[in-house]
């Protein structure tokens, strides 16, 4: 297992509240996380659980209320918008849903937008070539199924080889046959790069892959499960 | 009870409040300036018809050099003639306490018994001079005020050679004096020059002419013929010297009025339609982008049951809430500027009252075109949403397809960054939409340029007509012609280095049915003072035979060089020749023909007397020069070049300046007004992009280069276009503005495009920063969770 021991990410008291007209919405309730170096976690739960917003702060893309969050030794609550970007842009890598390409862009571009200002990024076309797309990459998303365009939201993702990749719901929108290339692409990255890989789904069955996978409910981690085995994405069922 | 819908339209308006802000300001500009110029010439067209009517102001004019005074009774006969009326009209020196200044004024006769029935005078204070009290005069309001004069003030007047004074009695104006000019000059100079009503047996007595006239004045029945009644007219008075009779449209002050009306409808038929033009497109792309966004509304609208018409009439009432709104700041700000403008006209024209009044036409208008537009720029929206299938609207549009293309060529050709080729793909993707916002910024330019340029134009005929075509310091016109020996004796006075005599002769030029009142002006062979400027700038010399004509009388009369044309001479010998047109001269300045001396002897069949001289001075004997002058006899005037140049300039100044203010308020208006909506819609667009960027980690501004990159482009490529749309509306715009009395020059400079095109920049960009600065607020979490 590629886990260094080190420790990625570490928050303490994570709080998120919403406010949502009259009504405030706790949408994260005092939530105690480490991940390692090079871990993979699933992220489980209902809607409204809290999942997506706890990834969103880990990702710098939102704030936590209350709380501290740190990756490595740099205390993320406390950084400047700025600040939150450059973390995005030299550590994050995202995968989302629904792919979020550039429509006008090529799916060489569409990784391109990444390896333009990343500090070391991997050639684009070894990118696309990793998620078995480099054949396709002068085409533009209209012109590719859900499932290239997931693969090229993924390329785009590791193109510039970042030290965590946090994936919201990465098959939602997919059949299982693509569904499972995407995830391999992903397990490929956290055993080979040693990749950080958090993942959210509502797919229990994806929980095997991971070194460890969390419950979410109401806010909080209501169940944290260690696997003892990781099972290869192509054996997983669902 | 507010319905459902109509509830939603409030909030859509109040969600767009900034783009219904800048549609409802480019119709408020089109508003305005309808509202204005439409407003401004019926106040005055209404106020001189009033002014005439009340006033009796004559339909005919005559001049002569002396007739008796049973002549009106002759010319009253007419068949035609409702009434006639002879007076006497003499210019004065006036002797001004503690002005060293030439001042003259014009003395009109008036009845001691105030039954005077043609251009009768209206008294503002005072009374009319009684008889058997010879200085008694009414001074003109103008001159009154520019001069401070009051009831009781006394002035020494050197009249036909006597030195007498006058007392103010009464101060008053009339209508045949509404735009009051000295002879030679083109702008009233309300401190050198008045018109005075004199007692007519006291103004007989000055100018020894008892019982006799040397003006007629004549009121038309309804219907009758005017060219008839002048020919009678002309008949009549030839024996008496006359100097031809001729109709309104050959009066000074009415031509001059004339053509100021002239120019007001030009206006209305240019400017207004501009900012029409971009506000059907804006209501055009705003509206389609709103229906795009609300397809799923309209298909769930009709899936309740609202009917076609319903959901059509809803986006309708969209756009015409927005005319109404533009509609309504338009026309207060029609009328407050109408106010401002109609306070400068009375500052020129010579009103006994001018009150701006919006017509119910001009109202009725400018509600009509603002619901008009708006309605035409919503009919591509409204029919899209009429037509959408309610199953088809309900589910989601299909994203913008992009295809390998041209444009991606270029990029890769070019080695854009992927941000570039985002850019450049998005304009090709929309060439419509893209081309209408190059449309809008290029119109915004051309209409600031063609104004600027009306600078240029005025500074091109002061340097042409003043500057280069006059060299003399003072023009000196003398009450009759004068022989040689005057010439002499003004060569005598110190301090005076080159006097040269000009002489005019009143013409009428007869081409087939085209004929024109005019003068045929002469300078001595070799005159250093005079010179005439061609449009491209050059010298022309004076044809040895024949006609110089000014483009403006040639066009007038269909005539070109060589052609021959009919020369009747007014007053004189009245001699009819031929005379072949020399050659044509591009002057912006009045109708006027030229000759050499001896051509205007042989047309006056005499050796040639001096009508004016003009004179060179050292500056430093100036003063000395002009006290001098002024005591010379039978002296009609003295003109200064420096102060016609000054009030030109001055009235350019105030009028041009505040038209300039305007104009560019206006074509900020219509810059903001596009960008500002191309901007929203290109930001609601590509919010989904653009967080996606802040999600990869793309600062702040690099995101906004996306959206500032693709407005830049669009507003560097209106550039161009914007210069030609000026140059051509500039170009239509001196053409219309032009007329017997001024033709404009179209002489645009470089820093009239310069400036036209920085001052649109300064806008677009600052609306640019206006609504690039939303990316700094991009929810980046909402914008993804949101499936486009």
């Amino acid at each position: 297992m590629p886990i260094d021991g080190g420790i990625a990410f570490r928050c303490a008291g994570l709080r998120k509240t919403y406010r949502s007209g009259e009504t405030e919405v706790h949408a994260l309730r005092s939530v105690d996380l480490s991940v390692r170096q090079g871990e993979s976690l699933v992220l489980l739960g209902p809607s409204g659980s809290g999942k997506s917003t706890m990834l969103n702060i880990i990702g710098g893309l939102d704030r936590p209320t209350e709380g501290t969050l740190h990756y490595q030794d740099i205390e993320l609550t406390g950084l400047s918008d700025h600040d939150l970007t450059r973390f995005r842009r030299r550590h994050i890598g995202f995968i989302f849903q629904f792919y979020n390409l550039i429509p006008s862009l090529t799916a060489e571009e569409n990784v391109n937008l990444v390896t333009d200002i990343a500090e070391a990024p991997m050639p684009a076309i070894e990118a696309l070539d990793l998620v078995g797309l480099a054949d396709r990459r002068h085409h533009y998303p209209a012109q590719l199924s859900g499932g290239e365009q997931q693969r090229v939201a993924v390329a785009r993702a590791i193109a510039k080889q970042p030290a965590v990749l946090l994936c919201d719901e990465p098959t939602g929108a997919l059949d299982s046959a693509t569904g499972v290339r995407v995830l391999q692409t992903l397990d490929r990255a956290n055993r080979e790069l040693g990749t950080t890989l958090l993942i959210i789904t509502h797919n229990a069955g994806i929980a095997a892959m991971a070194d460890r996978v969390l419950h979410f409910l109401d806010g909080q981690i209501s169940q944290e499960v260690v696997n003892q085995t990781r099972i290869r994405p192509d054996e997983l069922t669902w | 009870m507010v319905a459902a819908l109509d509830r939603k339209l409030l909030r859509n308006l109040w969600h767009m409040r900034g783009q219904v802000l800048a549609i409802a300001l480019v119709l408020a500009a089109a508003a305005a300036t309808f509202v204005l110029s439409t407003g401004v010439h019926s106040s005055l067209t209404a106020t001189r018809a009033a002014y005439y009517d009340r006033n009796g102001f004559a339909d005919v004019f005559a001049g002569m050099t002396r007739a008796p005074r049973s002549v009106v009774a002759r010319v009253a006969a007419i068949p035609g003639a409702q009434r006639a009326q002879g007076s006497i009209i003499q210019y004065a020196t006036l002797d001004m306490p503690g002005r060293k200044d030439p001042v003259r004024a014009l003395l009109n006769s008036i009845r001691e018994d105030g039954r005077d029935s043609i251009n009768r005078v209206t008294l503002r204070e005072g009374r009319l001079p009684e008889e058997g009290k010879p200085g008694e005069v009414i001074v003109d309001e103008a001159f009154a005020s520019a001069n401070d004069m009051a009831l009781g003030d006394r002035v020494e007047a050197l009249i036909y050679g006597v030195q007498q004074e006058l007392t103010v009695v009464g101060i008053g104006l009339a209508p045949n004096y509404i735009y009051a000019l000295a002879p030679g000059e083109l702008i009233p100079d309300n401190r050198r020059f008045g018109v005075f009503w004199m007692g007519q047996k006291a103004l007989e007595a000055a100018t020894d002419r008892t019982d006799a006239i040397n003006t007629l004045s004549v009121v038309l029945q309804r219907g009758a013929s005017e060219p008839d009644v002048i020919r009678q007219i002309d008949t009549i008075l030839a024996p008496y010297g006359g100097t031809g009779a001729y109709g309104r449209k050959d009066h000074l002050s009415h031509a001059f009025l004339d053509n100021e009306l002239m120019q007001l409808e030009a206006m209305t038929k240019v400017i207004p339609p501009v900012f029409l033009l971009v506000a059907v497109f804006l209501v055009y792309i705003v509206l389609g982008r709103m229906i795009r966004i609300e397809r799923t509304q309209i298909g769930l609208l009709k899936a309740f049951g609202y009917s076609d018409v319903a959901v059509g009439w809803h986006y309708l009432k969209f756009a015409l809430v927005v005319a109404a709104i533009g509609c309504l700041l338009g026309l207060a700000a029609g009328v407050w500027m109408g106010r401002a403008m109609t306070g400068l006209y009375a500052e020129y024209y010579r009103f006994p009252f001018l009150a701006y009044r919006i017509s119910s036409e001009a109202f009725l208008g400018a509600v009509a075109l603002s619901l008009g537009t708006a309605a035409l720029g919503a009919i591509g929206g409204m029919y899209r949403a009429v037509r959408l299938n309610p199953a088809v609207a309900m589910a989601p549009p299909p994203p913008p397809i992009y295809r390998a293309g041209f444009v991606s060529k270029i990029g890769h050709a070019g080695g854009f960054s992927a941000v570039g080729n985002m850019i450049v793909r998005h304009i090709a993707r929309w060439p419509g939409r893209s081309a209408l916002t190059v449309l809008g910024v290029a119109l915004s330019a051309g209409l600031l340029f063609s104004t600027m340029q009306f600078m240029d134009s005025s500074r091109t005929m002061i340097d042409s007509f003043f500057l280069r075509g006059q060299a003399q310091d003072l023009t000196v016109t003398f009450v009759e012609p004068r022989n040689e020996d005057v010439i002499y004796a003004l060569r005598q006075i110190p301090g005076v280095q080159r006097v040269e005599p000009t002489r005019g002769l009143a013409v009428r030029l007869v081409n087939g049915v085209r004929s024109k009142r005019t003068a045929v002006e002469s300078t001595m062979a070799g005159s250093q003072l005079v010179s005439h400027i061609d449009a491209s700038g050059k010298k022309l010399e004076l044809p040895p035979g024949g006609l110089m004509l000014s483009r403006q009388l040639a066009d007038e009369l269909d005539l070109k060089a060589g052609d021959v044309v009919r020369v009747e001479l007014l007053g004189g010998r009245q001699t009819r020749t031929g005379l072949r047109v020399a050659s044509i001269v591009d002057e912006f300045i009045g109708s006027r023909a030229y000759a050499n001396e001896r051509t205007l002897e042989l047309l006056a069949r005499d050796a040639s007397p001096v009508g004016s001289a003009l004179l060179k001075v050292d500056p430093a004997d100036r003063q000395a020069i002009i006290a001098r002058l002024k005591d010379m006899p039978l002296l009609l005037g003295i003109s200064e070049r420096d102060a016609s140049v000054r009030l030109f300039e001055s009235m350019i100044e105030d009028n041009l300046f505040t038209m300039l203010f305007f104009y560019i308020t206006f074509a900020s208006v219509i810059a903001v007004g596009v960008v500002y909506n191309s901007a929203r819609i290109l930001f609601a667009e590509r919010a989904h992009e653009l967080a996606t960027l802040r999600v990869l980690g793309y600062y702040h501004s690099e995101v906004a280069i996306v959206l500032a990159g693709e407005l830049a482009l669009l507003i560097v490529a209106a550039i161009l276009p914007g210069c030609l749309i000026g140059y051509s509306l500039a170009q239509l715009m001196t053409e219309m503005f032009s007329s017997d009395l001024f033709r404009l020059p179209f002489a645009p400079s470089r820093a009239s495009y310069g400036w036209s095109i920085v001052i649109v920049l300064a806008a677009a960009i600052g609306t640019v920063l206006l609504v690039v600065r939303r990316v700094t607020r991009l929810d980046m979490v909402a914008v993804l969770k949101a499936r486009d």
